[in-house]
């Protein structure tokens, strides 16, 4: 555990805690023990002010911690606070239980510390970065419209003196892609696997109001520049489980999971695997041919097209990939790990379903659209 | 969860072992649970193999299992817990074919079939949850109640020294190097486990004939290594990096490394040793490849930092594996019975991605300033000059010998070794090998009339060419192994170690010094016995170790 000097986190160093130490300096500026355990019993621990959110607080400690939004936004630094007392600040709806202090759910991005707090990750210890990669420079190579409203966004990367063209994530995680001269940042799940060429590929849905979607419709052509930020996400495969995988995504909440299966064709795994993919209409389609070449290639994947208002000719499942997941829970005998990527509303119906038909809370691993 | 089979195993007050969510070689609850349900179901295939081989019957496809399957469950080779139930479930499917071919073979020969029951019998549940509830079938203290702890620990002891047996034939295995016999004995070794024996003396044996076998082995893996890539020869091995694209290999595997060196050739991409590969740079087959560089890092407990600094991908080949960190994760490949959830297993030496990887990523930006060791000091090497060095001892220019051999660990308490290395007297020959011999490797320890004070032997397994020189010596002498002014001072850390151990001791060989602290699986009843046969000692402080042995 790296040791961290007592008033390390943005606050007057010991020698002005001296200075002051007549004029009630502690009133002024409490500081709090933080210390964060993950999921493989490793622990982080450092000091936050309660005017400073756990988030800043760790980064400024040199620990950065799964973060997109860091403004209540997107959910992917919820956490568990243990013991210890805190304020939670406002964030969106629906990114945390309806009395989220029942289950002491917080967001790091949002959470006020009132004294030392012991608070458990969802997370492995190396998902927290001991530094933020700096940002890479890519190339739009490909902008290739799949489906009603989902494009296929390919970058190549240009080499570095650093990397080379390597550039190291994992299946299920995100990078945030920057158009400078827009001021636009945006973070996106990589949909290929990693690779020594720097191919990346993103599955896009294009907003009719979405900033970064009008960049993609209007403006975005081949040879432009992207500059990608990170990797980052801990929507990755829990390494030690030893159950069946169970995928439920809504639109191109697809795009881990298809960096997930791409892997485990390249590698040749045999873990058995259901998807669910969910789509409003027949042409929203996307990937229809890559998933039945990866079925072909993965005989322990099965894979459902969801459509919501299906034609009669759909032959796959009519309904939402909720309504699917509830059937495929009522009728396998192994409880699966469940994976969730979509818009919020999903998420979070398909959590209820799962909780309904027995699946540990813990079991659960989701990924929502911000 | 309980484990022992290391060194660096937890002690405490309230008994020795891993028992917590997840051991001190990171290996978690499941996996190690998973290994020793692998172990009792290999158990299950001996079981039957044994008994089919004695009516004239075998399957080389069983006999290779068992070798892949116990070791993967040697200590830091294989994390990969869903790997271990497609083993396990592999391992009674090649468990019923043997059964199979016992009565087929006992149905023609007209012998009674033996209703056989325990391992041979074990059925694993489909669902996870209740296979790791069977692990309480294998679990290794399940009988420490009835039994007591030095049955449960000569067991133990046992059962660790068949692995470290196993991982060596493995490694001539996979060179085209087999042995009927030993397939035989080790098959015999593992039913006798399978019957799980309680009588002390009886175990004692089997632990020595456990040893015996893996002399054979390590004679075995040494005519592979020889006869894949010539004698062992006294070579320079460069031990700083040169200017270009890199790739590092560590483990112990020769035949990983051959076969790397053969598709890296003329790609421009240099190929480093790392760990127990170094010994590699003594083969002449292997240094006939220009663009093995050299060896970069020490030893395995280094790795996190060795592989973060090295600027190409790593190809891990058999033991030792640590977790892999963040910085190197998606650049470390395994091989062979290697695994860790999330990282590539390259299969069949198709090392496509390992040199892809190796161009995308930099490479060494330029030439550090030379630096090199000189290794290959194997039996053909050293008895070449038998002569010199029996001259040597006679005028008294050559006072002694000590053996520094076995594993290196993060352990403070290994710095005994160099610690020791470095009190030697001038006029005494250092003989090293595994991968302890990192502490010191690169000193200069100067020579004595030509014969470099420093000789390094090989891979932990050339401990059978150190048994082959201190019994040339001895024959020269015309005495005992343990009249030879030589000490052993051996150090321990995984179940290879175990097997060598148990090798030395069927030879009789007494005195050894085994560090740096004693196995956990020893209790004081066992050790006594050990220490009455075979005066085996716990290191102390390393001057008065070394100014005692001087005096012997």
């Amino acid at each position: 555990m790296p040791s961290i000097p007592y008033f390390s986190v943005g606050y007057a160093p010991r020698t002005v805690h001296a200075v002051f130490s007549e004029l009630t300096f502690e009133q002024k500026v409490m500081s709090h023990t933080i210390t964060i355990i993950t999921n493989d019993q490793q622990s982080i621990q450092f000091e936050c002010d309660d005017k400073q959110n756990i988030q800043d607080a760790a980064e400024a400690a040199g620990h950065f911690p799964p973060a997109i939004c860091k403004s209540g936004g997107c959910g992917s630094c919820m956490a568990h606070c243990e013991s210890g007392d805190y304020q939670l600040a406002d964030y969106s709806a629906g990114i945390l239980p309806e009395n989220p202090e029942e289950t002491q759910s917080i967001l790091l991005c949002r959470t006020f510390p009132q004294g030392d707090l012991v608070i458990n990750a969802p997370y492995a210890a190396d998902k927290i970065q001991t530094h933020q990669p700096g940002a890479r420079e890519a190339t739009i190579v490909e902008l290739e419209v799949l489906a009603e409203r989902t494009v296929k966004l390919s970058l190549q990367l240009i080499a570095d003196e650093e990397n080379g063209l390597s550039f190291a994530f994992e299946p299920g995680q995100f990078v945030e892609l920057e158009i400078p001269e827009l001021n636009l940042k945006r973070a996106y799940s990589l949909a290929n696997t990693p690779n020594w060429e720097g191919k990346l590929e993103f599955l896009i849905r294009l907003q009719e109001n979405g900033v970064f979607s009008n960049y993609l419709k209007h403006h975005a052509k081949t040879g432009d520049n992207i500059k990608v930020h990170g990797p980052a996400g801990t929507f990755t495969l829990q390494e030690q489980s030893i159950n069946p995988l169970c995928f439920v995504s809504g639109g191109t909440g697809l795009a881990p999971f298809m960096s997930i299966l791409r892997r485990m064709e390249e590698w040749g795994e045999d873990h058995p695997v259901q998807l669910f993919l969910g789509v409003n209409n027949e042409q929203e389609i996307f990937c229809h041919q890559e998933l039945k070449d990866l079925q072909d290639k993965l005989p322990q994947l099965n894979v459902n097209i969801c459509v919501w208002q299906a034609s009669e000719n759909w032959s796959d499942y009519h309904g939402t990939p909720v309504d699917a997941l509830a059937q495929y829970l009522q009728q396998t005998q192994i409880q699966p790990d469940i994976y969730l990527c979509g818009p919020p509303p999903l998420v979070e119906s398909a959590t209820q379903v799962a909780i309904q038909h027995g699946v540990d809370a813990d079991k659960i691993y989701c990924e929502r659209f911000a | 969860m309980f484990c022992y089979q290391c060194e660096q195993t937890t002690r405490s007050q309230d008994g020795d072992g891993c028992q917590t969510a997840k051991g001190i070689c990171g290996k978690d609850t499941t996996t190690s649970d998973l290994q020793d349900l692998l172990a009792y179901a290999i158990k299950g295939i001996a079981q039957y193999a044994t008994r089919a081989r004695q009516l004239g019957k075998t399957d080389p496809e069983a006999d290779a299992f068992i070798l892949y399957g116990l070791f993967t469950t040697l200590t830091n080779v294989n994390f990969n817990a869903a790997r271990f139930t497609t083993l396990i479930h592999e391992a009674v499917a090649i468990r019923e074919q043997m059964k199979e071919l016992y009565h087929t073979a006992a149905g023609e020969r007209g012998a009674a079939i033996e209703e056989l029951s325990g391992s041979a019998c074990f059925v694993p549940a489909k669902n996870h949850d209740e296979l790791l509830q069977q692990a309480n079938l294998s679990a290794i203290l399940k009988d420490r109640d009835t039994q007591g702890d030095s049955i449960v620990g000569l067991r133990a002891m046992m059962l660790y020294g068949v692995k470290g047996v196993a991982a060596y034939a493995y490694h001539a295995h996979v060179l085209g190097y087999d042995s009927e016999e030993v397939f035989e004995r080790l098959e015999k070794a593992l039913d006798f486990l399978a019957e799980e024996p309680n009588d002390l003396n009886e175990l004692l044996t089997a632990n020595l004939e456990v040893g015996a076998i893996n002399l054979k082995v390590m004679e075995q893996l040494d005519a592979a290594n020889t006869g894949n890539f010539g004698a062992q020869e006294p070579a320079k091995a460069r031990i700083s990096p040169l200017k270009g694209k890199a790739i590092l290999i560590s483990g112990h595997d020769m035949k990983d490394l051959h076969e790397l060196l053969e598709q890296t050739k003329d790609t421009g991409i240099n190929v480093y040793t790392h760990g127990e590969l170094l010994p590699a740079h003594g083969y002449p087959k292997l240094r006939e490849y220009p663009h093995l560089a050299g060896n970069y890092g020490g030893a395995w407990q280094n790795q996190i930092e060795d592989f973060a600094a090295f600027p190409g991908p790593i190809l891990m080949t058999s033991n030792c594996l640590i977790e892999p960190a963040p910085a190197y994760r998606q650049r470390i490949f395994t091989a062979g019975p290697v695994g860790w959830k999330g990282v590539r297993h390259i299969e069949n030496h198709d090392y496509a991605p390992l040199i892809q990887a190796a161009k995308a990523l930099p490479g060494f930006k330029e030439d550090a300033e030379e630096k090199t060791v000189t290794v290959g000091f194997g039996r053909h090497a050293v008895l070449s000059v038998a002569d010199k060095v029996i001259d040597a001892v006679k005028t008294g220019a050559i006072s002694h010998f000590f053996l520094i051999g076995g594993c290196d660990g993060a352990a403070p308490g290994r710095n005994y070794y160099s610690d020791f290395a470095e009190m030697t007297p001038d006029d005494s020959v250092i003989l090293t090998l595994g991968c302890g011999k990192f502490r010191f490797y690169d000193q200069d320890f100067g020579n004595i009339g030509g014969i470099p004070r420093l000789l390094d032997i090989g891979q932990c397994n050339d401990a059978y060419s150190a048994i082959q020189i201190a019994s040339a010596l001895a024959d020269a002498f015309d005495c005992d192994v343990n009249q030879l002014p030589l000490s052993l001072m051996i150090s321990w850390f995984e179940q290879k170690a175990v097997a060598v151990l148990l090798s030395l001791l069927s030879l009789g060989i007494k005195g050894i010094h085994l560090g740096p602290t004693l196995p956990a699986f020893l209790t004081p009843e066992v050790l006594a016995i050990l220490v009455e046969k075979f005066d085996i000692k716990a290191n102390g402080d390393p001057a008065e170790d070394l100014a005692a042995e001087m005096a012997a």
